[in-house]
């Protein structure tokens, strides 16, 4: 049977209260995601994705009545349990690559020159070997990515949430990253929840994608991705690939009309 | 399972040779400024020789070096005098200046009740409020340390916490993720960040340090640059204040360029790397 449920989001809404105006950002959501699932989110912007991460991560408080529960159970909060990446790579740049990759081990209570020793074991898998003593300044938007997702990696959790990881870069240090990322993720068997906007990414890494509508956000689609992993990147023309992309992106297509259809009334005086 | 692949990484020869930035050309503004002086220095000996101008009015700067050579005991320990008693206001405002501004910038409540009362202060000028120091803590060194201080403390604060505040949000969020409470937000990120903010007011004090050591030594003292400059007006020694002024002008340039050198030293990274 299926593994034990490492992450449970039960009814976890977010409404924010802005000049006593009551704005839905996030529809109430339920979410199982067994251990070591990789877990896509793709969906437009404005749809509520990072809003999700937030509530998760516990910088903000769900709406009363919502839960996050990690390993079944429900704690005050998930501060310091879950493995953050947001979009911009946030390297201080007054720490070498080692040092910027140790910020949250630090955080944990774990001494520096254990989490440095730890940081060196892992430097080659992703692909910093040579350049631990680079700083910030010195170092290309992939690599910066990459030093980021060690920083998440590094930090001691069973889950994982990217934000937009790849959003910054080219398409082609994308491609190769999405690929590595793949495989670094099926040898750590960490549970991932990733977000994106970018279909064919969600599809690539994801075991399960869901789509998400905007203005409230909600989820409303989800697709289960039975292809075999390793995946190699060739695997975005084959026809299972394509056949999951259409229907992914038809129901992004549907809504997108329909929330422009309703946006119109409004518009006139 | 097959061993993970490292993504390509750049070829080491064609990544950035160096981890730290090398500053470049500051020998050759050494040589501009130091040409600088020399030129203004000649000018002024030439005019004052082919005027004739009597030293009374304006000494030319042979006559001052000579007294300087002449007094050379005397302005130098009047030189330590002064500069321990604006070092002193200075430490002492740095130091406080940052505390408050941690304890500003976490309690908005107490940073609006009180900074007000902060700000009036500064509208008090100094030489008002120097008799009253004199009278609270006397002739010796102390009360030259509190005019120094008070001269200098605040635009520390203000810069303080201003820096405090500029850390991007984004930045603490993902410190808060990872468990990171106040003390470790401000150790690992704010306190950085905030550097920059306070030497730009750090350059500044120094300047107000020393007139603040100055101006307290004129309310009443036996010792320091700022008695020699005095005893030379009451004197009308015209040369020997000149030789007041250049030492003030040379523990001022030290001053600033000590400051400015620990600056570069502490805060090398690139300031726009953070916008990025």
């Amino acid at each position: 049977m299926a593994m034990a449920d490492k992450l449970t989001l039960e009814r976890v809404a977010k409404t924010f209260d802005t000049d006593g105006h009551r704005l839905p950002v996030l529809l109430p959501v339920d979410l199982r995601v067994p251990e070591g699932e990789f877990l896509t989110i793709v969906g437009p912007s404005g749809c509520g994705k990072s809003t999700l991460f937030n509530v998760i991560t516990g910088l903000l408080p769900p709406d009363p009545g919502g839960s996050v529960a990690i390993d079944g159970k429900v704690t005050a909060s998930t501060l310091g349990r879950i493995g953050y990446m947001p979009q911009r790579d946030l390297l201080l740049p007054w720490r070498s690559v080692v040092d910027n990759a140790t910020v949250g081990l630090e955080v944990q209570g774990v001494a520096r020159g254990e989490a440095r020793r730890r940081a060196h074991a892992v430097l080659k898998q992703f692909g910093l070997a040579g350049f631990e003593d680079f700083y910030p300044f010195a170092l290309s938007g992939g690599m910066k990515q990459r030093v980021a997702l060690m920083r998440t990696f590094l930090f001691e959790s069973d889950i994982m949430l990217l934000d937009e990881p790849f959003g910054a870069l080219d398409a082609l240090t994308r491609n190769v990253l999405q690929e590595w990322l793949s495989n670094v993720c099926a040898k750590y068997r960490r549970t991932i929840l990733f977000i994106t906007h970018d279909v064919e990414e969600a599809i690539y890494l994801g075991d399960r994608v869901f789509v998400m509508t905007a203005r409230p956000g909600r989820f409303k689609l989800e697709v289960k991705v039975a292809l075999e992993r390793p995946r190699s990147p060739a695997i975005v023309t084959t026809p299972e690939f394509v056949v999951l992309k259409r229907q992914i992106l038809d129901t992004i297509r549907e809504e997108s009309l329909r929330s422009i259809a309703a946006e119109q009334p409004e518009e006139r005086p | 399972m097959s061993a993970i692949a490292a993504p390509p990484a750049p070829r080491r020869a064609a990544a950035p040779p160096a981890s730290r930035p090398r500053r470049t050309g500051a020998r050759g503004g050494w040589l501009a400024q130091t040409a600088g002086v020399a030129g203004l220095l000649m000018a002024w000996e030439a005019l004052v020789r082919l005027l004739a101008i009597p030293p009374a009015i304006l000494p030319a700067p042979s006559v001052i070096a000579h007294e300087l050579v002449q007094l050379r005991a005397s302005i130098l320990s009047a030189a330590a005098y002064t500069m321990s008693s604006a070092l002193a206001g200075y430490v002492a405002a740095l130091v406080v200046g940052v505390l408050l501004a941690v304890v500003f910038a976490h309690w908005a409540t107490l940073r609006r009740g009180i900074f007000p009362f902060f700000v009036a202060s500064q509208a008090i000028p100094v030489i008002a409020f120097s008799a009253v120091v004199i009278l609270w803590f006397g002739n010796g060194l102390l009360s030259k340390i509190a005019i120094a201080f008070y001269l200098s403390f605040f635009p520390i604060t203000v810069s303080a916490v201003k820096g405090l505040q500029s850390a991007d949000p984004m930045l603490v969020a993902l410190l808060r993720t990872f468990g990171a409470g106040t003390w470790q937000v401000l150790w690992k990120i704010r306190l950085p960040i905030m550097t920059p903010f306070v030497f730009v007011a750090l350059r500044v004090a120094t300047t107000t340090a020393l007139v603040g050591a100055i101006v307290g030594e004129w309310f009443g003292d036996n010792n320091g640059i700022g008695t020699l400059i005095l005893q030379s007006l009451h004197t009308e020694d015209m040369v020997r204040l000149w030789a007041g002024i250049v030492a003030c002008a040379v523990m001022g340039t030290l001053f600033y360029c000590t400051v400015a050198a620990v600056e570069r030293r502490l805060l090398w990274w690139p300031a726009a790397a953070l916008d990025a």
